[in-house]
């Protein structure tokens, strides 16, 4: 069944959600951007922390300056292999670095990826969440007088004329924020004054929209009409539980 | 035979004066070589003085001096001549 505060609800949903989608992109943002900043500390510091190939042949040349007797040719040659040793090692530091430097490249864009989806997920499945509760959510309603009908989201219901109209007035008012007694209404569509009009016949309009429009919502959400075969819910098998 | 003409060769050139050696450590970078060296000095025969005279000698050839070991004289020669090997009396 529809009725006008159900409108006031969706409305107010929908703006919760969207601040909730605001919060979450400025949560993944700061993610992202703390992640990247890591990354960019960490590079520095594998940069800046690394001995260069200079450090080796200085340790190697120290040793040769302050050991007076290292002075045999052969000793020499073993001090020079040294330092070759030495700098050649530094060589292979320096790809290990690229490597590391490679692999947190990869570590932090699985990072990103990973706090993107988590955010999503969380934020699907709040908004899962939400319209599983809600049952019935109205996102449009479309009323057209020259075709007698009115499209509740994509739903296409069939009104008589005086339904059609009741419900026009009922959805100008919900525009301005406006609750109508049943005099009121009547008061609209028969074009008299409100106080000519009776508030019972206000109701019996309500009355005459919500038969005709709760029977055709039933039948298409709940009791399905299959033509020349019966009658069916239209409804999911495991959603039924019986106490 | 050859060795022994040399070393009385040098005796006889130094024997009038006494003359003035210094062994020294050098090094080249890039990649790094060492080298263990003798050279004469004609200046003042002290460590300092060496130092000064020897470096701008070995920097012609594109050695860095490190320091000098010790100054001394002919006495001193023979028992370098093999340590500093292509090096002896080379600069």
């Amino acid at each position: 069944m529809l009725d006008l505060t159900k409108g006031a609800k969706v409305r107010a949903n929908s703006i919760s959600a969207s601040e909730t989608r605001q919060t979450g992109n400025a949560v993944v943002i700061a993610g992202i951007v703390a992640i990247v900043l890591i990354l960019a500390i960490a590079a520095v510091v594998l940069f800046a922390n690394l001995p260069d190939a200079n450090a080796f042949n200085a340790r190697v040349e120290t040793l040769f300056v302050e050991n007076d007797d290292l002075t045999a040719q052969a000793e020499l040659k073993l001090l020079e292999i040294l330092a070759q040793s030495g700098t050649a090692f530094s060589e292979t530091l320096d790809s290990y670095r690229f490597v590391i430097f490679v692999l947190l490249v990869f570590a932090t864009a699985m990072l990103i990826a990973a706090v993107a989806f988590l955010v999503m997920l969380v934020t699907l499945n709040r908004r899962m969440g939400q319209i599983e509760r809600k049952g019935i959510e109205v996102n449009s309603l479309l009323i057209s007088r020259d075709q007698k009908t009115v499209y509740l989201n994509n739903f296409e219901f069939k009104l008589t004329d005086a339904a059609i109209e009741t419900l026009s007035v009922l959805a100008e008012a919900r525009m301005d924020d406006e609750v109508m007694s049943g005099a009121q209404i009547e008061a609209v569509i028969s074009g008299r004054n409100e106080t000519d009009c009776e508030e019972a016949a206000g109701a019996t309009r309500i009355k005459r929209l919500r038969d005709s429009l709760g029977n055709q919502m039933i039948s298409e959400l709940l009791v399905k009409n299959i033509a020349k075969k019966g009658y069916m819910l239209a409804i999911e098998k495991d959603v039924i539980r019986m106490v | 035979m050859k060795y022994v003409f040399a070393l009385m060769l040098t005796l006889a050139a130094t024997s009038a004066q006494a003359a003035c050696y210094a062994d020294y450590k050098a090094k080249q970078d890039d990649p790094l070589r060492l080298q263990y060296g003798v050279a004469r000095i004609d200046g003042p025969c002290n460590a300092d003085d060496a130092a000064d005279e020897l470096e701008p000698r070995l920097e012609q050839a594109g050695w860095v001096l490190l320091n000098v070991v010790s100054v001394f004289d002919d006495a001193g020669l023979d028992e370098r001549r093999e340590s500093a090997g292509e090096f002896y009396l080379r600069f």
